[in-house]
């Protein structure tokens, strides 16, 4: 059991640095069921004014419909929600979606993941801040520390649980999280706020408006420090430092909508017991083309570079480059909504190995091209069904097929049923092939090696979802899904030598499944009085096949998932300038490390003194002094209860 | 105008409509708010001197956003309010100074929205923008939780002769009288 703890610090820490990239970004699927149905229902002219005024739009969206037709089991996170819950970072704003799982491991450090496989590594997900992949092709994971936006900025963020590998790509393999900022058009007024607390404090300023040839701009920039755990005086506090800016730039013309934006950031963290002091850097530029070619026909155009620096003292540094370019035509033919599309992803990366850890090669270049077609159907007026397929070819496994299926029902005006077929797969990643862990006892040896076999991990999975909307103030979606997994990663001994201390290559042996239930509903009680309530419950069975060495348990690999998770928020206007919000969640145990089921409460009281200025009070975690979200007992952080201030001025 | 392509919200497969962003119709949020101006006319009476007779139409500028006047063009077509028809007028900001019943002004900039308001001679002026109604417009719209809601000035309707029901008052986010 020395050794998967080992590995697992290996996949997080090691000071590689990732960056943006796996697998092809998102294009989405435009295909809309024709509105038959909706023609039948009442113009909203003739609505009346209370039911107007109900009607929830999401105000920077260009989505004509709701995401409540999406056949799929999606949350959306409102950019307003993430203001209110005080969340100050993307991972805490991700605690809003019940069907995510968010473990904080200290002050900088995150396990999340949909579905299960919660670890820091978790390699089942895929994140896209505005079409940009976020996913690191260095071992299939997110650096949480290093991404940030403006979360002011952020129009919403969609999270989807089950498989997007159509759409989005392999390694959309147990959700996806699109996080996606508002147009500049919606951006004109400036705001600057700040936040201070005992251990975290952060500022922000943004400033947007019109450009003279009738685009629309915003730049911003914003800083961050979390403290860590207690100092111990000898390595520090495992804190973090991050600054980062950017822009976006959009103009919004009669036949093109052209996008530009870009981001830079820099950060560092300090050491503590268990991580060396570690820095990171990247920026990022993205541009999309959206043309109407006709009424029946549209075409996007999106290319991105994006370049991130990671190096952890004593471990080693990783360089990233990547070119991302795709393009999609959406077609309508009688009944059918057509989409297809082709892109290409290149990465090159430079590792300066350390003492401990090698990868080798050194320098890869990595490339993944995809090309998918995809076709909805309305069957009848209630009935729609879509069939796509995505062929994505990648350096390590070559051509893998992504086909799903799926079928609604429009049982009536305010609900639907709906059903989908997937298979979908987690390509491997660097650390799958190209790893080694020395044994710092005998520098020829190794401890750990990534495998020459390891090939993709699949999932064939099925869900079953119902959605509804009884009365304009309560609405609520239930999804149950079973994945079978083969193929998953597995840490295989290599066969006993005299003399030779054992040693693990990185396998494809594991197997399991995956049941569960995720429900939510939101219900507005009064008006200015909202309740959210959400929960998942899940089992997920992890096993290797019989001719696997594996004698880990897959413990390091599979995740260490709680077996239900809730929350319940409110969202009140107390009276014309008073908010307060609270949000309380439980956790079950997770069975590995034996961390203890925890409720925990998140609560603010906001004050908007003026229509251009807010102060806001938050706590969070305020029903323990301390409590523990993930990690083994001696080495994960405790968080604290905390509390801090913050001002929001808009000018 | 209105492109089938229009209202891909609802994606079967992809539900991340995010990125792809092909629509070209008007947003939800735009037609609600052009379904609302709509709903405006019936809650508000005109000084009947701004109706050169008995036949002439109620007429509403839109400047700033030629897609919510054609929307409101669809609407308006065929019906009426308290027996008079609908005229929707696209405007440019040259337009401004013609007598209209309604005019909204589209945009979220404050200094823009402010110089349409003073040039326009508009009994029942709409804005979308923050602080509107400091600008003298008689109702805006704002946001809240995702909803479309609208603040009213009360002084700004006595200021224009326009009497506003108090059923739109009921359903209005935020009423402001007096010097508030």
């Amino acid at each position: 059991m020395l050794i998967p703890p080992l590995f697992m610090r290996a996949g997080t820490r090691i000071g590689l640095r990732a960056g943006a990239a796996l697998l092809s970004c998102a294009w989405i699927l435009q295909a809309h069921a024709q509105t038959s149905t909706q023609a039948a229902s009442l113009p909203l002219a003739d609505y009346s004014l209370e039911q107007l005024s109900d009607i929830v739009v999401t105000s920077v969206s260009r989505q004509e419909e709701p995401l409540a037709r999406a056949a799929a089991s999606v949350y959306v996170i409102q950019g307003a929600e993430i203001a209110r819950s005080g969340a100050t970072t993307l991972p805490e704003a991700l605690r809003l979606a019940p069907n995510l799982q968010v473990a904080r491991i200290d002050a900088h450090s995150y396990a999340i993941s949909a579905r299960g496989f919660v670890s820091p590594q978790a390699n089942k997900l895929l994140v896209m801040i505005d079409g940009r992949s976020v996913y690191s092709p260095l071992f299939s994971g997110v650096f949480w520390e290093m991404q940030d936006v403006s979360l002011d900025d952020v129009a919403r963020i969609e999270v989807v649980s089950g498989p997007g590998g159509t759409a989005w790509g392999a390694n959309a393999v147990n959700g996806v999280i699109n996080i996606i900022t508002k147009s500049a058009a919606y951006t004109h007024c400036g705001v600057a706020a700040l936040h201070a607390g005992a251990d975290e404090q952060g500022a922000s300023v943004r400033q947007g408006g019109r450009l003279a040839g009738g685009g629309h701009y915003r730049a911003y920039a914003r800083s961050l420090r979390v403290d860590g755990g207690a100092d111990d005086g000898l390595q520090g506090d495992g804190g973090l430092r991050r600054a980062q800016a950017g822009f976006r730039l959009d103009w919004d013309g009669e036949q093109d909508d052209v996008t530009f934006s870009g981001d830079m950031f820099d950060g560092r963290l300090r050491p503590d017991r268990l991580t060396p002091r570690t820095g990171f850097s990247g920026a990022n530029l993205l541009g999309r083309i959206e043309r109407r070619l006709d009424d029946d026909q549209s075409l996007r155009l999106q290319a991105w570079l994006d370049h991130t620096r990671r190096e952890q003292n004593g471990i080693g540094a990783q360089r990233l480059e990547t070119v991302d370019i795709e393009a999609q035509h959406l077609l309508r033919l009688g009944s059918h909504a057509l989409s297809w599309g082709a892109g290409h992803r290149h990465s090159r990366d430079r590792i300066d190995n350390g003492p401990l850890l090698r990868f080798t090669p050194a320098h890869r270049t990595l490339r993944w091209s995809h090309l998918f077609v995809q076709d909805e159907l309305a069957l009848t007026p209630a009935l729609r069904a879509s069939a796509g397929v995505r062929i994505e070819r990648n350096v390590y496994t070559g051509s893998e097929l992504l086909p799903n299926l799926r079928l609604a029902w429009d049982v009536d005006e305010r609900s639907m049923l709906w059903a989908a077929l997937s298979r979908t797969v987690r390509a491997p990643a660097r650390i799958d092939r190209d790893l080694y862990v020395l044994d710092p006892a005998d520098p020829r040896g190794f401890l750990i090696a990534g495998g020459a076999d390891t090939v993709s991990e699949t999932a064939r999975v099925a869900e079953l979802g119902y959605r509804a909307q009884p009365t304009p103030t309560l609405s609520w979606s239930g999804t149950v899904f079973y994945t079978d997994f083969e193929r998953l990663r597995s840490l295989e001994s290599t066969p006993a030598m005299p003399g030779m201390p054992v040693s693990y290559v990185l396998g494809s042996l594991g197997k399991g499944n995956l049941r569960g239930v995720e429900l939510w509903a939101a219900w507005e009680v009064a008006r200015g009085w909202r309740l959210h309530a959400g929960g998942v419950l899940q089992d997920v069975d992890a096993g290797r096949e019989p001719s696997s060495r594996d004698s880990t348990g897959l413990s390091g690999l599979a995740g260490n998932d709680p077996r239900v998770t809730w929350t319940l928020r409110s969202a009140h206007a107390l009276a014309a300038r008073w908010h307060a919000d609270f949000s309380l969640r439980y956790v079950a145990r997770l069975p590995q490390s034996a961390v203890p089921s925890y409720h925990e409460l998140d609560a603010r009281l906001a004050w908007q003194v003026r229509p251009d200025l807010e102060f806001a009070l938050a706590g969070r975690n305020l029903l323990h002094a301390s409590h523990a979200e993930y990690g083994a007992p001696g080495s994960r952080q405790l968080l604290e209860r905390t509390v801090f201030a913050s001002a929001s001025l808009r000018f | 105008m209105l492109p089938l392509l229009a209202g891909i919200g609802a994606p079967l497969v992809a539900p991340g409509a995010a990125v792809a962003a092909v629509a070209t119709a008007p947003l939800l949020e735009r037609r609600v708010k052009a379904a609302f101006l709509y709903k405006f006319l019936g809650y508000a009476e005109f000084p009947p001197h701004s109706f050169a007779d008995a036949t002439a139409p109620v007429t509403i500028g839109v400047v700033g956003a030629d897609d919510m006047a054609a929307e409101l063009g669809r609407i308006a077509s065929g019906r009426v309010v308290a027996g008079r028809t609908i005229a929707v007028r696209t405007l440019r900001e040259q337009d401004l100074a013609q007598p209209l019943h309604l005019l909204f002004v589209a945009g979220f900039e404050p200094a823009r929205a402010a110089r349409q308001l003073r040039a326009s001679q508009a009994l029942l002026t709409v804005t979308e923008c923050e602080g509107g109604l400091q600008f003298g417009s008689v109702i805006n719209f704002t946001i809240v939780d995702e909803r479309v809601r609208f603040d009213v000035s009360l002084d700004a309707a006595d200021k224009n002769n326009v009497k506003l029901s108090s059923r739109l008052l009921t359903v209005a986010n935020r009423v402001q009288k007096g010097a508030s």
